[in-house]
């Protein structure tokens, strides 16, 4: 997969901003990101669930990207569909980007049939911010 | 003072912590989010309209115009948002960061001697005896594992409950958004006040702590009635501590 990055101007609304660790410290909600990979992981849990990507730069090598979300908790009771995430699949990402290298807040995940989910299941507005944990 | 200086600071508070007064309890529900579970009846004679779960989201959060002092705006500058926040050990840092948990749910108890707060963040569960408005030395109870959420007493004001809390280790007051790395020394001397308006639980907690604020702290936060029940948290530090690509 090639890695590409858009950089978009989203508003700073900062619904559901909070988390175990401040979503707000550790991304950057003005700047968005859109991440393409395949995963190497994928880890449903509390305070934060998380994707590990394996994206491929344009030289060539494949550098890890670490995909948040909020708490498993939050995201059964939105109805996440889970099931749908598995090793290996290609998946597209879209999100804060991280204050550190290579991390991303998810925003949006695209599957390979074109299916787009929201972290809490609901039409996506630009700019907010995922729920936290 | 210096990252490292917290980091030790916060160490030492956690290993002069003493034991908690909790233990035995029953455990946290764990029907995983079905919704329309009801609470037991409360106790005759007891204040039960908090009785029900709650989740964040009941309006809008409110602080007051607080002052830190000198070495409260040092400490506040100091914080590093990579290493510095307790959650990352899936441990409180105070009751208000508990309280801005967004998406989290609280179970209200309220015993004929007692008042049982069930937090789903960190699992953390906290029975507290009641004492009276007035008594000198109320009994306190501490949450094992959780040194900078100090030892709390209970009480009735009316339709309030007062939740009066001493004895920190060091923490942070806020580790979200712009308020990340309020400062908490052992000095902290923390008022929770719970009362129900309507569907909502009104909870405001008063923070006076001389060695960082020259005013008092007062954090205003909503909660609403919800069926949803709670989950298992189920944190665990080796995980928490994952913010970064190998």
């Amino acid at each position: 997969m090639t890695l590409w990055l858009v950089l978009a101007i989203a508003v700073g609304s900062a619904y559901g901003a909070g988390a175990h660790h401040s979503t707000v410290v550790n991304f950057d909600s003005s700047r968005e990101i859109t991440v393409e990979g395949t995963l190497t992981e994928v880890r449903w849990m509390n305070p934060h669930s998380r994707f590990r990507l394996g994206v491929k730069s344009a030289d060539g090598r494949v550098e890890e990207w670490l995909v948040e979300m909020g708490a498993v908790n939050t995201m059964k009771r939105a109805g996440f569909p889970m099931d749908r995430f598995t090793v290996g699949d290609p998946l597209t990402v879209i999100g804060a980007a991280g204050r550190r290298d290579r991390a991303v807040l998810l925003r949006e995940a695209i599957l390979t049939d074109g299916t787009h989910l929201t972290p809490d299941m609901r039409p996506r507005t630009s700019g907010r911010e995922t729920s936290g944990g | 003072m210096n990252r490292r200086a917290a980091i030790v600071l916060l160490a030492a508070g956690m290993a002069l912590a003493g034991p908690s007064e909790i233990s035995g309890q029953e455990p946290i529900e764990k029907n995983l989010g079905r919704p329309g579970r009801k609470g037991p009846e409360p106790p005759r004679g007891q204040p039960d309209f908090m009785e029900f779960n709650w989740i964040a989201g009941g309006g809008p959060t409110a602080w007051n115009e607080y002052e830190y002092t000198p070495e409260g705006m040092k400490r506040f500058a100091a914080y590093d948002f990579k290493v510095d926040d307790p959650a990352y050990r899936c441990v409180g840092s105070s009751w208000t960061r508990i309280y801005l948990n967004p998406n989290v749910l609280i179970h209200v108890t309220q015993g004929t001697d007692f008042v049982r707060l069930q937090y789903e963040w960190m699992d953390i569960d906290r029975r507290i005896p009641l004492s009276a408005p007035t008594g000198s030395n109320p009994r306190r109870v501490r949450i094992k594992g959780h040194p900078a959420l100090g030892a709390s007493a209970a009480w009735y004001e009316g339709d309030t409950l007062v939740i009066d809390t001493i004895d920190f280790a060091p923490g942070y007051v806020s580790t979200i958004a712009e308020r990340a790395g309020m400062p908490q020394s052992p000095r902290m001397h923390t008022v929770e006040r719970l009362r129900r308006d309507g569907d909502v639980l009104v909870i405001e907690t008063t923070h006076l702590d001389a060695a960082n604020y020259r005013t008092p702290v007062v954090s205003t936060v909503r909660y609403r009635k919800t069926d949803w029940d709670l989950m298992d948290y189920g944190c665990d530090p080796n995980e928490a501590t994952v913010v970064s690509p190998r």
